[in-house]
């Protein structure tokens, strides 16, 4: 990997590492460019090296791949590498990229695109915001940076290729969150490079992955070489990451610079939305945002707020860093919007003196409004906003809480209490809008019931623990009334498992459990037509109660899905196929928009700088629940994954472009002792659209979560001057403020 | 990273000259050396391994003597590198006349430090090269006075 940030490859030796014991070859970006594999397509549609032939262009990139016999003799084999470089000048700070006569970095896209602006984006009316604006009787404006930051999944990235010269077939185990889109990339890129690996002959198997959030949607080099490597060498080819290499060279998020104007009228009624931001995507954008939403769903930044006006637009830039703007447990963008316009709102208040409750409160979009047109071109499709604030600050007594921090302000003791009430935009998504290089975002479900009544289920998304059996089985049992333990789920192997485009975004239940209980229904419908000819009824005089078909009038004469199944088997009427299976891809009309109102209270150590969560209250709204006790171990992981970028987490480089967060000693994961107590609530508001009103919940927390805790800071420290502290808020810029303050 | 230093050495400035100027001698005195290749007069080549908390790497550095006025004034040029790390330095060094018939050596360094080793050891780095640079001058000076 190189130690260079950016730097141009003189020369690479692999002599010295072909002697290491145990290696079988060394393969450089000049060896791939002969099968026009030194390139790959991302998923946003941009280019990133497999390796480099020439420039590398961030620091820890691949430059060579060594294919060994054991890890030891690959990682002596590697240092064994020779590589000449030659220095080149780094970007570092996107702003600075941006600079009229800035260095290029990628030369390689076409000549009208000689620029480090990779996209531009908008959306709402500009004139419109701007004349809105400037009638606002009140106009705060702030800068906000959310830091890049990493999923640091507890398994890295890896796979083991293995082409089996015999069958001409490729099989590849991976650790992905998309197995069906890796297999079509990688059989464009294979016919791309004249290989005769093509798709039919691919199969891509993901097992049990231990966590992904995002981070595990990408297609990365490694994939890329292990292939190549099985299909040179003719056996199975491991790659797998070691912790910094995960830390140092995988997709990122976040990286959003925001700047964020909103306008009200005096008595805090707000009007007008205005963002700028810049994105820095290193040196390829390798986000896996929908083809039409480069900077993803950002512009649901209007929030739970009924704003008359909003124009935001986004610039996508190219520095020295690792690829990527992955969504980290995120819907496209929604965690950077969300923290933005919580952030605004929370200044709005304290701005204009008007508690940031009670400016909530009077600022959303009431029940009667949706659905919701926002001036950014969302259609919310349903929400309830202000039962679920009054539910958290009932559950927090907060009037309490204020006098408290009166009491305490009084004595010199630094206590702040924040809100967030968010709304989320997850299910990606109907198929008009929203693919991912050209594939519709669509899920699917296939089910197939056994003849003794038994049911096989096996879904185009793919669990990383969220517990995708319970919740699909539990679907499909709600809708055919099977127990839940006589229902298999299988997902992750492309050659059983319908098309899919794999778990993110909170879709998989907004989009795939919306097919399974479709398809559940097309086999309900088959079994109402087996069960008029079991019991010798017409289909239209039958009903559907507790899993069984019976006779209008005559609750005694019924059939259950179970004879039903049997039946589909033994039994089907002349003119009827036999069995009993049906499949859906589910095409989703709208969006989900679940929400919720999270509350948290913050002491500050006024010596140390330290900030202690004492409380965190969250009420989340995603619908209906399928199965409460998975929702709430989404919402306790989405807390503390918002925990974690508020306090601890981010990804810092030097001037030079080295990596400054290549290690848990660097990037500070919160473990259960930093973590707090959640306390969870819920209201139900369930999306009009979806077969069964569930919402998604994935991320509603991480979304939620880090808004709060910054809130409950700067309101802790408002009354010494302070309006904003850039997440992560460390002790080292709490103890510096309390410091300049004359206070620490 | 830029470092900066004054040390009195109790030995004439001839023979200090002659020292730093000498690849074999003053490389004896780097920390970490474990070979040195005199390629000509002016450039020569170091093997030396680093350690920095819990990475260690052995670079390969080559180093040019950029500019030589005897006996007042070198500057040094060095590009090593290691597997995965590399790092870029210029180093300046000022003769004059010292206390007693002794030598005054004004240094100063520009460091650059690039890749797994300004990575991982960032937290340790300023710390480790101070200790580094305070071993390569004690042993100078030790040498030249013995």
């Amino acid at each position: 990997r190189s130690p260079y940030a950016h730097a141009t490859i003189k020369g690479i030796d692999a002599s010295e590492a072909l002697k290491v014991p145990g290696v079988l070859a060394v393969v450089t970006g000049k060896d791939l460019e002969g099968y026009k594999l030194h390139w790959m397509p991302t998923l946003a549609g941009d280019m990133q090296m497999v390796l480099p032939t020439d420039t590398v262009m961030y620091q820890s990139q691949e430059v060579a791949a060594v294919i060994a016999s054991s890890k030891y003799a690959a990682a002596d084999g590697a240092a064994a590498v020779l590589v000449d470089y030659e220095p080149l000048e780094v970007i570092v700070d996107p702003h600075r990229a941006l600079d009229e006569g800035a260095m290029v970095l990628r030369p390689d896209r076409g000549p009208d695109k000689q620029t480090n602006r990779i996209w531009h984006w908008e959306s709402g009316d500009r004139a419109a915001a701007d004349a809105a604006m400037e009638a606002s009787e009140v106009r705060v404006t702030e800068d906000i940076y959310i830091p890049r930051i990493h999923v640091a999944s507890i398994e890295t990235c890896g796979c083991v290729a293995d082409w089996d010269p015999v069958r001409q077939q490729l099989t590849l185990h991976i650790t992905s969150q998309a197995p069906h889109a890796i297999r079509t990339v990688l059989a464009l890129v294979a016919a791309g490079a004249g290989l005769p690996i093509s798709e039919q002959n691919i199969r891509v198997k993901t097992h049990d992955i231990g966590g992904g959030f995002g981070g595990k949607v990408p297609v990365y080099p490694g994939y890329v070489l292990a292939v190549a490597a099985s299909f040179l060498i003719g056996k199975p080819v491991k790659w797998i990451e070691d912790r910094s290499e995960n830390l140092q060279a995988d997709s990122f998020a976040r990286d959003y610079h925001i700047t964020a104007e909103l306008g009200a009228t005096k008595d805090g009624k707000i009007q007008s939305l205005k963002v700028k931001t810049i994105a820095d995507h290193g040196y390829s954008d390798a986000a896996a945002d929908p083809s039409k939403f480069p900077a993803g769903l950002f512009n649901v930044i209007t929030g739970s707020y009924d704003f008359d006006k909003a124009f935001v637009e986004v610039d996508g830039v190219y520095t020295n860093k690792p690829p990527g703007g992955v969504a980290y447990r995120c819907s496209f963008r929604v965690t950077e919007a969300v923290h933005a316009i919580e952030r605004m709102v929370d200044i709005l208040a304290h701005e204009i003196g008007k508690d940031p409750a009670q400016l909530r409160m009077e600022n959303f979009i009431r029940k009667d409004q949706f659905p919701y047109k926002t001036p950014t071109g969302w259609e919310y499709d349903s929400g309830d906003y202000a039962p679920a604030l009054q539910k958290a600050l009932d559950m927090i007594d907060y009037a309490g809480l204020r006098k408290e921090q009166l009491e305490k302000r009084e004595r010199g003791e630094l206590m702040g209490i924040g809100i967030s009430s968010f709304t989320e935009i997850v299910g990606a998504g109907p198929s008009h809008d929203f693919d991912i290089l050209g594939l519709k975002m669509f899920d699917s479900c296939e089910i197939r019931v056994h003849p003794t009544g038994k049911v096989l289920a096996r879904i185009g998304v793919q669990t990383q623990g969220q517990g995708h059996e319970t919740t699909f089985a539990q679907i499909i049992a709600e809708e055919l009334g099977f127990p839940v333990g006589d229902i298999k789920i299988e997902y992750g192997d492309t050659d059983t498992a319908p098309y899919g485009l794999g778990t993110y975004a909170s879709r998989s239940t907004p989009v795939a459990g919306a097919a399974a209980a479709m398809a559940s229904r097309k086999i309900k419908e088959k079994a109402r037509h087996l069960a008029a000819h079991l019991l010798e009824a017409s289909a239209d005089d039958l009903e559907w109660t507790n899993g069984r078909w019976s006779v209008k009038g005559s609750p005694d004469r019924f059939k259950t899905i179970q004879e039903i199944a049997f039946a589909a088997y033994t039994n089907h009427p002349q003119g009827m196929e036999a069995g009993l299976e049906a499949v859906n891809y589910y095409d989703p009309p709208n969006l989900t928009f679940p929400f919720g109102s999270y509350i948290c209270v913050v002491d500050i150590d006024k010596a140390t700088g330290v900030v202690s969560v004492r409380r965190f209250v969250a009420v989340d709204d995603c619908g209906n629940i399928i199965n409460p006790m998975i929702v709430d171990g989404q919402i306790h992981g989405g807390l503390t994954m918002g925990l974690a970028p508020a306090l601890y987490e981010a990804i810092t480089y030097d001037e030079n472009g080295n990596n400054l967060a290549g290690t848990f000693m660097d990037y500070l994961l919160p473990t259960a002792l930093e973590t707090p107590a959640w306390e969870l609530e819920k209201t139900v508001t369930p999306s009009p659209h979806h077969p069964i009103g569930a919402k998604g919940v994935g991320e509603s927390a991480t979304v939620g979560a880090p808004p709060a805790i910054a809130n409950a800071v700067v309101n802790a420290l408002w009354h010494l001057g302070v309006r904003n502290i850039d997440i992560p808020i460390t002790p080292q810029k709490v103890w510096a403020i309390l410091h300049d303050k004359g206070i620490a | 990273m830029k470092f900066a230093g004054t040390v009195d050495i109790a030995a004439p400035r001839d023979k200090v000259w002659a020292f730093v100027i000498d690849p074999n001698q003053v490389g004896q005195c780097g920390p970490g050396v474990e070979s040195i290749e005199v390629i000509d007069a002016t450039h020569f080549k170091a093997t030396a391994k680093v350690g920095i908390g819990f990475i260690s790497a052995r670079f390969v550095v080559n180093m040019e003597m950029a500019e030589l006025v005897a006996p007042d004034r070198a500057l040094i040029k060095a590009h090593g590198q290691a597997p995965g790390s590399a790092v870029d330095a210029t180093a300046e060094m000022t003769l004059s006349d010292g206390p007693a018939g002794g030598t005054t050596m004004d240094w100063s360094a520009d460091v650059a430090i690039a890749g797994s080793l300004a990575s991982l050891g960032a937290r340790l780095i300023e710390g480790t090269a101070n200790k580094m640079i305070g071993q390569t001058f004690t042993c100078m000076k030790s040498t030249l006075e013995a």
